[in-house]
C-alpha cells in the first residue's frame, strides 16, 4: 500500500467513526445542556443558554433519587451474572470439550436449544413465583445468566479446542487435581475469550430494558434503562431531562472501557496471534 | 502469584455484592404500604405524588408506594402480563373504555360498584369502567379531555376572525389565514397517532346525525364507508391537504413541532386532544394564553358540541392483599379532597368527573374553552372509543395516508372498515 493511499483510508475511517460514534454523542451532550423549549426542537445547534448543572440535579433527584438506586441494581445485577457467566461457561466448555461422550451431546443439544427458543415471559414468572425469587435481583441475575449462558458456552467450548491437551496431561503429571488444572492452567489461558464474553454479555446486560420491566418490578427494584421511563411519555417529554439521563448511564460503561481499553485489546490480540 | 490474587479479589468481590442483594426487601411493621403503578411522564408522577402526599397527611398509617411504567402497547403487555400472574400492584391506573374491557374486569380487579363516593362520580364515566356484568370496578383519576382543534388566538384576533361552528365557515377561516401567509392547519405526521383526529374527534357530529350509528358500528350494521355523516370526518381531512392548507413539513413534523407552531403563531389551527394543554405550559408557559379550543366544527351549526375523552380509572388488582387500604385511596381520589391535590400538582387541565370538585377561576384559555361543553347545557359525547368496543389498529396509518392525498377518502374509509373486522372476530362480538 503506498503511504497516500494509506492516509486516504486511516483518514476515511476517521471520518466513518466520527459519523457513527461521535456524532451522536454530541448530539446528546448538546441536548443535555439545553433547557426544556429549546430541547423540544431537537436540533443539532448550540445551545442559547447552559443548563448542565439544573438538568443534572433535576435528574438525579428525580423520583426520590431513583438513579442512584439504578446504578446500584445495574452495576450489581451485571458484575454478578457477568462473573457466574464467566465462570460456569468456561466449566462448561472446558468439560464439553475435553470429555466427549453421550452425555456430552445430550448437554450441547440444550446448549443449542437455549440458544435457539425464544424464551416466554408469563411461564417464566410462574418458575420464579414458585420458587420465591420474583421480584428480587437474585431472580433477575438468574434470568440474565441463563439468556447468557449458551452463548458464553460456545465461545468457551470453541477456544478450549485450541488449547493444546498436552498442557492438561502434563498438570496431571505433576499432581494437579481437576479443579486446579481449570483455574490454575486452563482458565487463564482462557484470558481472551474471557475478555470478549464481558464485553459482549456485560454491555448486553447493562443495557437490557425489557427483561427488567417484566422481571423485576417495584421502584426499589429500578435498573438504569427504566429510568429513562422517568422523562418520556406520549404527551409530555422533557428532551433535556431525558438526554442528560442517556449521557449519565453512558458514561460509566465509556469510562470502564477507556480505563480497561488496554486489557480488552491485548486480551483480543493475545487470542488471534496465540489461536 | 499476581494473578491469583487478582482472582480471588474479583471473587470475593462479586460475592461481596450477591450477599447485598440479600439484604434488599426488609420487613414493614405496623403501617401498611399500598403500591400505585402510574404510566411514566412527568405529569402521571406528579399527580400521583400529590395525591399520595396527600392522602398519607390523612392516613398515616397507610404510605403509597409509586411505580411507573411505559405507556402504548409496551404498557398494555406488562399490565396484561402482571394481571395474568397476579403480580399487580395494588392500585393501578389504566385506560377506560374499550382498553378497559381489554384487561377482562370482571375476573382481574375489584368490585367497586357499592362503595359510597360512587353517588359523585358522573354517569358519563361510571359508562366506561363498568364490567360486561354491569359492575363499575373503576374511580376516575385526572381530568376529561376534548378532542378538537386547538386555535391561535393572536391570529385570530389579528385577522378578526370569528370561532367557526361549521365546517364551511372553518375553511372560510382557513382560505383567510392562508391568505395572510400563515400556515392555516398544522398536521404533523411523523408521530402519526396525531393524524386521527378530523376522524375520531369528529364523533360528536356523526351522533347528532345518527344517534344509533354507535350500536349499529358494534353489530356490524353500520360502516365508516356507507354512513354519508361517518366519512365526513375522513373527506374532511382530505380537503385540507387538497386545499393546501397544511405546513409544508406536515410528513415530518412532530407532535412537539405541532406545539411550538401553534404556541409561537407559526400556524392557527391542531387538531388534538387537550391533553396538550399541560405540554404547552411546561414547554411555552408565556404562549399558553394564546392558545385557544374549539369543538370539531360540523354542518349544522346549532348542533354543534364536543366529542370527550375520559379520563383514565384508578383501579384495585384482585389479587391485592390489601383491598380494604386500598379502597381508602380510591374513594379519597374521588373526592373533592383528592381534586384539590391533583389541582395542586397541575393546575387545571379540564373538568373532574367528581360532583363537587370545584375549578379555581384563572384557568389558561384553552381550559376555559373546554368546560362550556361539559356544563348544564353543554353538548358532548363520548368518543366511539368509550360507546364501542371496535377500534381498529391502524386507524392512524389510514388516516396518514388519507391526509397525505396519497388514498382517497372513500377508500380510506372502507380500508379503516375491513381493518375493525378482524379486531370485533377476536372480540368474538356478534354479528362479525
Amino acid at each position: 500500500m503506498s503511504p497516500q493511499r494509506r492516509y486516504l483510508s486511516g483518514l476515511l475511517a476517521i471520518l466513518v467513526s466520527t459519523v457513527v460514534f461521535v456524532i451522536p454523542f454530541a448530539f446528546i451532550l448538546l441536548t443535555a445542556l439545553k433547557d426544556k423549549k429549546e430541547s423540544a426542537l431537537r436540533s443539532f445547534s448550540w445551545p442559547a443558554s447552559f443548563h448542565l448543572w439544573d438538568n443534572l440535579v433535576q435528574v438525579i433527584q428525580a423520583r426520590d433519587y431513583m438513579l442512584l438506586t439504578a446504578f446500584l441494581n445495574s452495576t450489581i445485577l451485571t458484575v454478578v451474572s457477568v462473573t457466574l457467566m464467566v465462570v460456569f461457561g468456561a466449566m462448561v466448555g472446558f468439560v464439553l470439550q475435553r470429555r466427549p461422550s453421550i452425555w456430552t451431546s445430550i448437554a450441547s443439544f440444550f446448549v443449542l436449544v437455549g440458544l435457539i427458543m425464544p424464551p416466554a415471559v408469563v411461564p417464566t414468572i410462574w418458575v420464579l413465583q414458585s420458587l420465591g425469587l420474583f421480584k428480587t435481583l437474585h431472580g433477575m441475575i438468574l434470568i440474565e445468566v441463563a439468556y447468557g449462558l449458551s452463548f458464553s458456552i460456545l465461545l468457551f467450548r470453541a477456544f478450549v479446542a485450541t488449547i493444546p491437551r498436552e498442557l492438561d496431561e502434563a498438570a496431571t503429571i505433576d499432581g494437579a487435581g481437576p479443579l486446579q488444572l481449570f483455574f490454575r492452567i486452563i482458565l487463564p489461558l482462557l484470558k481472551p475469550v474471557v475478555v470478549t464474553v464481558i464485553v459482549v454479555q456485560s454491555v448486553a446486560i447493562f443495557n437490557d430494558f425489557t427483561n427488567p420491566l417484566y422481571y423485576l418490578p417495584g421502584k426499589q427494584n429500578v435498573t438504569v434503562q427504566l429510568t429513562l421511563y422517568n422523562f418520556q411519555s406520549m404527551f409530555d417529554t422533557s428532551y433535556n431531562l431525558l438526554f442528560m439521563n442517556v449521557l449519565l448511564i453512558t458514561i460509566p460503561p465509556l469510562i470502564v472501557f477507556l480505563f480497561f481499553n488496554r486489557q480488552i485489546v491485548a486480551g483480543m490480540t493475545a487470542g488471534a496471534v496465540k489461536g | 502469584m499476581p494473578r491469583s490474587k487478582n482472582w480471588s479479589v474479583l471473587a470475593g468481590f462479586a460475592a461481596g455484592l450477591t450477599v447485598m442483594t440479600a439484604l434488599s426487601g426488609s420487613a414493614f411493621a405496623d403501617t401498611t404500604t399500598l403500591t400505585f403503578l402510574v404510566p411514566s411522564g412527568e405529569e402521571n408522577v406528579a399527580r400521583a405524588q400529590s395525591l399520595a402526599k396527600a392522602f398519607e397527611a390523612a392516613n398515616p398509617d397507610i404510605k403509597v408506594d409509586i411505580d411507573t411504567r411505559p405507556g402504548g402497547a409496551e404498557g398494555d403487555n406488562l399490565i396484561k402480563t402482571r394481571l395474568a400472574t397476579g403480580e399487580m400492584s395494588d392500585i393501578f391506573q389504566y385506560n377506560s373504555g374499550s382498553l378497559f374491557q381489554a384487561i377482562n374486569p370482571q375476573q382481574n380487579l375489584v368490585d367497586l360498584s357499592g362503595e359510597p363516593w360512587q353517588a359523585d362520580v358522573q354517569d358519563i364515566f361510571k359508562k366506561v369502567v363498568t364490567a360486561p356484568d354491569g359492575t363499575q370496578r373503576g374511580a376516575p383519576i385526572g381530568t376529561g379531555m376534548g378532542g378538537g382543534i386547538y386555535y391561535n388566538k393572536k391570529i385570530y384576533s389579528d385577522l378578526g376572525l370569528s370561532i367557526p361552528k361549521t365546517w364551511a365557515e372553518f375553511m372560510a377561516n382557513n382560505a383567510k389565514i392562508k391568505a395572510a401567509g400563515k400556515v392555516a392547519v398544522i398536521q404533523t405526521f411523523k408521530d402519526t397517532w396525531t393524524s386521527q383526529l378530523f376522524v375520531l374527534g369528529d364523533f360528536y357530529n356523526v351522533n347528532a346525525a345518527e344517534p344509533d350509528f354507535a350500536t349499529k358500528f358494534t353489530g356490524n350494521q353500520a360502516k365508516f364507508a356507507t354512513s354519508p355523516a361517518a366519512l365526513k370526518g375522513f373527506e374532511h381531512q382530505a380537503e385540507v391537504f387538497k386545499d393546501g392548507y397544511l405546513n409544508e413539513d406536515f410528513g415530518a413534523a412532530t407532535y412537539d413541532d405541532g406545539l411550538r407552531k401553534l404556541a409561537t403563531g407559526e400556524g392557527a389551527h391542531y387538531p388534538m386532544l387537550t391533553f396538550a394543554t399541560g405540554a404547552i405550559k411546561t414547554t411555552y408557559p408565556e404562549h399558553l394564553g394564546d392558545v385557544g379550543f374549539f369543538a370539531m366544527p360540523g354542518d349544522d351549526a346549532t348542533k354543534n358540541g364536543l366529542t370527550v375523552w375520559m379520563p383514565d380509572g384508578l383501579y384495585i388488582a384482585g389479587s391485592s392483599e390489601h383491598a380494604d387500604a386500598a379502597k381508602k385511596f380510591v374513594a379519597f381520589v374521588a373526592s373533592p379532597a383528592g381534586c384539590e391535590a391533583q389541582t395542586a400538582a397541575l393546575g387545571v387541565t379540564g373538568p373532574y368527573m367528581v360532583k363537587g370538585c370545584a375549578l379555581p377561576t384563572d384557568v389558561p384559555p384553552a381550559v376555559a374553552d373546554l368546560l362550556p361543553y361539559f356544563g348544564e347545557n353543554g353538548a358532548a359525547s363520548p368518543a366511539l372509543e368509550f360507546v364501542s368496543p371496535v377500534k381498529g389498529p391502524s386507524l392512524e396509518q389510514i388516516t396518514v395516508e388519507v391526509g397525505s392525498g396519497i388514498r382517497p377518502p372513500a377508500d380510506g374509509a372502507a380500508l379503516y372498515d375491513e381493518d375493525v373486522k378482524k379486531q370485533a372476530q377476536q372480540l368474538g362480538l356478534p354479528g362479525w
